[in-house]
């Protein structure tokens, strides 16, 4: 450890002034503007906000996919996991990376297929038509369903590799000696794998509810104006309406949500089990 | 035990659903059709030819990868020096300073659009490309420091006192000793900021003008005209140049240890 603190000043400084002048004082200032642009501070603009049901129904839509999305990512991620953790090494690495993979694509891109896939001449409505489950094309997009499938491929992965981690640094005989005392599968779920992995649940929860959250490019393609989540009405209230005291709110639930469930997640995963 | 049946199902049930829609995307860009469809209307390569020719798609691939390569630069000019201080002095409010710098992962990207359009694009007459440089600069920065922070955890800080104890300066110490020992974590800082930027839309959504618009935003605006396969091209294409970034990474110095 150096102590010259001058030397530590000019080298951090850049990057911290930087990130407070280009970052943090405009998005302030725009929190701000939902608190009324004179002297005094109200919440007005909050109340108004979610008086109107269009916000009511966004909001709750909203909170709703980000919920189901974790909790669909939770049960499929932890089959995944659970699977590939019991691979052996090397098919480990090789779907692990397969996993990982979609990751660096554009989401633009993996929303996009979506559209080939749901779209009233796509492929599913394609494939019902000709196996006569259905007599005309089934109106997939623009649904919460659509959003929902094309959020849940996008963020399962962040679930499944911070359930792989947490699967790995489970103690590896905790399952077969609950097993062999006569625990069936879901009490060797409930009582050893759950408590043991929690954290990496918390995490993956933590990225999965954020992200689905403040998406934007997944209702934008998939939802249209007619599935609207907070982050599209936001660009619609601006873009339409010119409205930046909505956005201002918008901005501050989206921030306080994030701040919650990660608060929430983590609160869960640190409670000690009380037995 | 059932485990032996049930876990290659699952696996071969999320794989498809992860990777699947991905080569849809390959198939559907094949096309010979006009519009997108999948099973394509036999093969060619006129829609992946036709990317090439969109006039808007070169103009905005060209900014895309300004953006990329010169926010993960400034955003590395700017961490590198911000990550030694933290990880090697005993800096003042270091935890303070941590926060800043590593705000911007936090908050909404389109907040950060937004509030630079309203506060630095209007009233300063910031052009609307370097307001994107600044903020793909602010959105790469907290994973430049994180990333550069945790090779310079992995090394050991004697060999740079032992250093200056023979006599080199400070500054002559970190280029001649610390650099080359974190060249690894730089570079895959590197890679990691050029795709998180070049994928961005939240940041980009509000910031676009007039012949200023990024990749992914004019992706999205082409889509909302046209339903033909050259987005789907265009999408491929730029998923394999992803993969092939990552895929050399991953050979010449195992990215994924820094990731």
């Amino acid at each position: 450890m150096f102590q010259n603190r001058a030397e530590a000043f000019a080298l951090v400084l850049p990057a911290a002034i930087f990130a407070a002048v280009v970052f943090l004082a405009p998005v302030l200032i725009l929190l701000s503007e939902g608190f009324g642009s004179g002297d005094s501070w109200t919440i007005q603009a909050y109340i108004d906000f979610f008086s109107q049901s269009l916000n009511q129904t966004v909001f709750l839509r909203t909170l709703k996919l980000a919920a189901l999305v974790t909790a669909a990512s939770a049960v499929i991620g932890y089959a995944a996991a659970f699977a590939i953790v019991n691979l052996p090494p090397k098919g480990k690495g090789r779907i692990t990376g397969l996993v990982v993979l979609p990751l660096m694509i554009s989401p633009v891109a993996r929303t996009y297929a979506w559209l080939v896939i749901l779209g009233r001449t796509g492929f599913v409505n394609k494939a019902l038509v000709a196996v006569g489950l259905s007599d005309e094309p089934i109106r997939f997009l623009f649904t919460e369903t659509a959003v929902f499938i094309g959020l849940l491929q996008l963020f399962l992965p962040l679930m499944i590799i911070s359930l792989i981690s947490a699967l790995e640094n489970m103690p590896r005989d905790a399952v077969p000696a609950a097993r062999v005392l006569g625990a069936n599968w879901l009490q060797v779920f409930t009582k050893v794998i759950l408590p043991l992995t929690k954290e990496g649940l918390v995490i993956g929860g933590t990225l999965v509810f954020t992200g689905s959250m403040t998406a934007y490019i997944t209702p934008a393609i998939l939802g249209g104006s007619k599935v609207l989540m907070l982050e599209t009405l936001l660009y619609q209230r601006v873009t339409v309406a010119n409205d930046f005291v909505s956005a201002s709110v918008i901005a501050l639930i989206l921030i306080v949500m994030a701040f919650a469930a990660n608060l929430l997640l983590k609160r869960l995963a640190t409670a000690r089990n009380k037995r | 035990m059932t485990n032996k049946l049930f876990s290659p199902i699952i696996l071969l049930l999320v794989l498809a659903f992860l990777i699947g829609p991905f080569l849809i995307i390959i198939a559907a860009s094949l096309s010979a059709g006009e519009t997108l469809a999948f099973p394509p209307q036999g093969l060619s390569l006129r829609w992946v030819l036709k990317v090439f020719e969109v006039e808007s798609f070169r103009a905005s691939f060209g900014i895309s990868m300004f953006l990329a390569i010169g926010g993960t630069l400034a955003a590395l000019i700017l961490g590198i020096p911000a990550s030694y201080a933290l990880s090697r002095y005993k800096v003042p409010g270091a935890e303070t300073i941590r926060t800043i710098v590593s705000s911007p992962i936090i908050v909404p990207g389109i907040i950060v659009g937004l509030a630079l359009l309203r506060y630095f694009v209007v009233p300063f007459n910031f052009g609307i490309l370097f307001a994107l440089f600044l903020a793909h600069t602010a959105l790469i920065l907290p994973y430049a420091v994180r990333v550069v922070s945790a090779s310079l955890n992995n090394l050991q800080s004697d060999i740079e006192e032992a250093a200056v104890l023979l006599g080199s300066s400070r500054i002559g110490a970190f280029f001649r000793v610390v650099m080359p020992n974190i060249r690894g974590g730089i570079l895959a800082a590197f890679i990691l900021g050029f795709v998180t930027s070049f994928n961005q839309v939240p940041v980009s959504l509000f910031l676009s003008g007039p012949g200023v618009r990024t990749l992914p935003i004019d992706m999205l605006a082409y889509m909302e005209i046209t339903y033909d396969p050259s987005v789907a091209a265009l999408s491929a294409l730029l998923a394999f140049m992803s993969l092939g970034i990552v895929f050399l990474a991953e050979r010449f110095l195992g990215f994924s240890r820094y990731v």
